[in-house]
């Protein structure tokens, strides 16, 4: 601009009064022209021609469900790297699939759309029970236990609660009634302690599909309701949501047997067993095994069979739960 | 077509305002449009990567129906979502928003790398320009998908057309609104200034009664309640009491402007009788008219008494006979008075800013100059006197140069003045002249004294032996001529005698025309033999005279004779007689003789003066005529030629003038008719 304006001082051609008007008009000009943009260019698209677009399965597909205990985007991050390693060490075409609720996964192992089911021990046996599954591996967890619990928790500021007596009529909300740590395994505790679900205030289960243990959790912190049941391990999760030092555990239940890898009825052994192998060649000390093992919030696989959860069958039948659908 | 300043604000204004609003319009609103398309873009990304992360649930579900919803919820967030759909990982539509199947195109016209936050691509339908953006549905660095969503630009720009369009109404309606203002806040401001303007046109053609300052709702008499009609203030509606001197409020200080205008300042009339800056101005500017006034009074006043100075100064040089000049530090002359002039021959316009050299002739001129010059470096005064030849004769001038300070220029400047002294030369001549004659005389008379006796005994021997010789002897010859010149000499030695000394007068009362008559008849014969003819012309009655007879028909012999020397031969003498004056009779003899030249005609009454030659006059007739008159407190004077044709042409006319004797013997001479020879 300045320049401009010195070029036409400079130009001894034009009296030095109009320099100075021509000067202007160049500015203003100038000025004007920054409002004038350049347009984008445009790529020219026929919407015209379209298309019915259909979703195909793929063939020899092996469908991989994780108990939508926490969300999906959890459940994905837990288990994207082992069904990696598995479909690389099997050469199985593994696919980890999505569902909504504990009856959802139920369901579609009884209609053969999870080939492998991930599951907790309750879910277990009712899937072997009412849909022919077969265990074959269960976790350590890490905290080197083959088993479990559940945990009763408070907010931390709630008084009138200090002891698994204090919990009656208060308001308890768990994670699902199919849940082993968030509701089966509690509820057994409580009756060992002489508290019935008759003596709750209001029991409710959390909402939604997925993400059911931060409910819990979130609903708790949030003083919607007095107590909540989790399974061991659920603090941890949401420690990047809350402070989880606001969230005092109440109770520990006894110990079951852990997570379970099972089979749907009818699927082939031998896939079975290619899977069995590679969850059992997992290693902790391997250092490409280990993050696998630390995204799955597991420390090994070991063998398992069916008779090892029938401690949690009696506790199914000490609470009157039913295994039928 | 000039404009006035009105106009110029005006349109300065406008102009200024349209300049801006352009300015603003088409930057500023460019600017906007760029924000606004650049906030509908990020607001495309922001929806993308929303939509994004809420998909990957569904996503991850396989959950069609919720993918489904959301795509159609967030079509329906604005009318500016043109549509929105999900790729799998190996881009094939999941879920879209199109209801007749999926264009084709689309899949492959945008696409995103997994590290990137969204890919923006604008497309062109023909019908609309879309903002097209994808967005990675990305798990833990896992790609689950591609998210994609259509935003209308046309949709968009049309909102920053609206904008712009709002930008563009408000901007005329600031120019619009500031039109208003100006109008309101210039018209006030224009008025004033056109109103000083009249005022300062009617001050320059001297109408300095100017009334510039608006009237006032309160005065100074009103705030301070004063009612003394002698203040200046009082009742001045058109003057601010602080801009006038003499005020008579007891809160008032006087002095100086500067210092009054400070103690006003503190006043509350000032602070409720001050206005804005243009009222001040307009306030001050009566002011200043009034003073000027006032100013222009005493200055013509003053300029009156200075014009009459200096006309009293003017007509006072002009009057004083001396030539006064008076010349700058360069020789020119500034002013000069009407002697100045005469002398010069020049009016006093010629010669005011001239120098030495263009008013006097080169020679003259350079010796002036040369004068000045002396007199401005000794700073002396210079005292001469000049002779200067003319074509009117010489003349002598005393001059005197002095060298005058000029206090206002602080320099130098000459005065002079200088008078005309040729008739006092002339008589200063005389007189020296006189005082040697006077001398001479006394000498004269002192040896005629001496040689007087001794002619009287030549004389008596001499006759005595003409006597005894014969008359027709030599001897008798040369004695007689001896007797002749004796007597020329005894007569020479009695006029000087009568020159040098008083004679005793006898006194008596007598007939000039009688006394007259008698020497007219001793001498007629004589005039006769030369053809000399006296007329006589006497007045018809006695002209009685008292006084010495005999010095005074002395007094007629000499004119007489002096008529007859002039004429020589053939000539007539004319004697008149005049007694019609009461108290003065006139006696006039004029001839026709030769007539005395003008150079002379001063000179003839000198003793010892005479055109005769040595041994035919002594020169001293004349004078001794003049001490006679004199003594008889007469006059007389001579014009040659005579004065009138009827006079004798060329020759001489001597007028005597004596008193005449009023108690004489009138009733003796009564009748007697006067006598024409």
């Amino acid at each position: 601009m300045v320049w401009l304006i010195c070029y036409y001082r400079e130009d001894n051609k034009i009296p030095g009064r109009n320099k100075v008007r021509y000067g202007w008009v160049v500015l203003l000009f100038f000025l004007l022209c920054l409002g004038c943009g350049e347009d984008e260019p445009a790529i020219k698209v026929d919407l015209s021609v379209s298309e019915q677009i259909k979703f195909e399965e793929e063939p020899s597909l092996i469908t991989y469900a994780y108990l939508p205990q926490y969300s999906h985007t959890i459940s994905y991050s837990r288990h994207h790297a082992l069904i990696q390693y598995l479909r690389k060490k099997t050469g199985l075409n593994i696919k980890q699939i999505f569902p909504d609720t504990f009856d959802q996964h139920m369901e579609m192992v009884g209609q053969n759309k999870i080939d492998i089911s991930f599951s907790n021990p309750f879910i277990y046996i009712k899937i072997a029970h009412n849909y022919g599954a077969k265990a074959f591996a269960r976790i350590v967890e890490m905290t080197g236990k083959d088993e479990f619990r559940g945990q009763i928790i408070c907010r931390a500021d709630n008084v009138s609660i200090q002891t698994i007596g204090d919990c009656r009529q208060k308001r308890w909300i768990a994670v699902d009634s199919t849940s082993a740590g968030g509701y089966l395994y509690p509820l057994g505790h409580l009756l060992d302690h002489g508290i019935t679900k008759m003596d709750f205030k209001e029991i409710v289960f959390a909402p939604g599909p997925g993400g059911k243990q931060e409910k819990v959790i979130l609903s708790v912190y949030a003083g919607k309701y007095d107590i909540g049941t989790i399974r061991e391990g659920a603090l941890d999760v949401v420690s990047t949501k809350i402070d989880i030092n606001k969230i005092r555990v109440i109770s520990m239940t006894d110990s079951f047997p852990g997570w379970v890898y099972a089979a749907r009825k009818n699927l082939d052994k031998k896939i079975v067993d290619q899977l069995k192998q590679a969850l059992g060649t997992l290693d902790f000390n391997n250092k490409d095994h280990r993050e696998i093992l630390e995204a799955a919030n597991f420390i090994k696989v070991i063998p398992s069979i069916d008779s090892d959860f029938d401690s949690v069958r009696q506790l199914a039948v000490k609470v009157g739960m039913s295994l039928g659908e | 077509m000039k404009l006035g300043f009105r106009d110029k604000i005006y349109v300065g204004i406008f102009s200024l305002l349209l300049i801006q609003g352009l300015v603003v319009f088409f930057w500023v609103s460019h600017v906007m449009k760029e924000s606004i398309l650049a906030e509908i873009k990020n607001r495309g990304i922001t929806i993308g990567i929303s939509l994004s992360a809420r998909m990957v649930e569904p996503l991850l579900a396989m959950d069609f129906l919720r993918m489904k919803v959301l795509v159609d919820e967030t079509v329906q967030l604005g009318d500016d979502i043109f549509y929105a759909f999900v790729l799998d990982r190996n881009a094939t539509p999941l879920v879209y928003t199109f209801k007749h199947g999926f264009p084709t195109e689309l899949k492959t016209v945008n696409s995103v790398l997994d590290h990137q936050k969204g890919s923006m691509k604008l497309l062109d339908t023909g019908e609309h320009l879309i903002y097209d953006y994808a967005v990675p549905v990305i798990i833990n660095g896992n790609r689950l998908g591609t998210m994609r969503l259509g935003l209308f630009r046309t949709r968009a720009e049309k909102a920053v057309n609206k904008i712009l369009i709002s930008a563009l109404v408000t901007i005329l309606f600031a120019i619009f609104a500031a039109g208003v203002v100006g109008t309101l806040l210039l018209n006030p401001l224009t008025e004033s200034i056109k109103k000083l303007y009249a005022s300062s046109e009617q001050a320059l053609r001297g109408n300095l009664d100017a009334r510039t300052a608006p009237m006032l709702k309160r005065n100074c008499w009103d705030i301070m309640q004063c009612h003394q009609n002698e203040c200046p203030a009082y009742k001045n509606y058109h003057h601010r009491c602080w801009y006038l001197a003499g005020t008579l409020c007891p809160t008032c200080v006087e002095g100086e402007y500067a210092k009054t205008i400070e103690s006003c300042r503190q006043c509350k009339v000032h602070k409720q009788c001050s206005g804005d800056e243009i009222q001040s101005l307009a306030e001050s500017f009566d002011a200043m008219t009034l003073s000027l006034k006032g100013n222009l009074t005493d200055l013509r006043d003053t300029e009156g008494i200075l014009n009459e100075q200096k006309a009293l100064l003017q007509t006072i040089l002009d009057a004083i006979p001396d030539f006064i000049s008076l010349q700058d530090y360069e020789g020119r002359y500034v002013s000069v008075n009407e002697a100045f002039c005469k002398i010069l021959n020049k009016t006093k316009k010629d010669i005011v800013g001239q120098k030495n050299v263009t008013l006097f002739l080169k020679n003259r001129a350079a010796l002036y100059d040369q004068e000045d010059r002396e007199v401005l470096d000794t700073r002396r005064p210079l005292v001469k006197e000049n002779k200067v030849e003319g074509a009117k004769g010489t003349k002598w001038l005393h001059v005197v140069k002095i060298p005058v300070l000029e206090a206002s220029r602080g320099t130098m400047s000459i005065v002079c003045s200088g008078r005309d002294i040729t008739q006092l030369k002339a008589v200063q001549e005389q007189l020296s002249h006189a005082q040697k004659m006077e001398s001479v005389g006394r000498l004269a008379a002192g040896v005629a004294h001496e040689i007087n006796t001794p002619l009287g005994i030549i004389l008596g021997y001499s006759q005595l032996l003409l006597e005894e010789l014969e008359r027709n002897s030599q001897s008798y010859k040369d004695v007689a001529t001896i007797v002749k010149q004796t007597k020329n000499c005894s007569r020479i030695v009695a006029d000087l005698l009568n020159f040098s000394r008083s004679s005793e007068s006898t006194i008596s009362e007598f007939n000039m025309n009688e006394a007259i008559e008698e020497v007219i008849g001793m001498v007629e014969h004589t005039f006769g033999l030369n053809h000399v003819i006296v007329k006589r012309e006497y007045h018809q009655h006695p002209l009685w005279v008292k006084g010495d007879k005999e010095k005074l028909k002395q007094v007629v012999i000499n004119l007489l004779n002096n008529a007859f020397d002039a004429i020589q031969k053939d000539g007539v003498i004319r004697v008149t007689t005049d007694g019609r004056r009461e108290n003065e009779i006139k006696i006039s003899i004029s001839d026709s003789g030769c007539g005395i030249p003008k150079e002379n005609i001063n000179k003839i009454f000198e003793p010892f003066y005479t055109t005769k030659g040595p041994d035919k006059g002594t020169g001293l007739g004349l004078s001794v005529t003049f001490g006679i008159i004199k003594e008889h407190k007469g006059s007389i004077k001579v014009y040659s030629p005579a004065l009138s044709g009827k006079k004798e042409a060329g020759g001489t006319q001597f007028i005597v003038i004596l008193p005449a004797h009023l108690n004489g013997k009138k009733g003796e001479i009564n009748g007697e008719n006067s006598r024409i020879g």
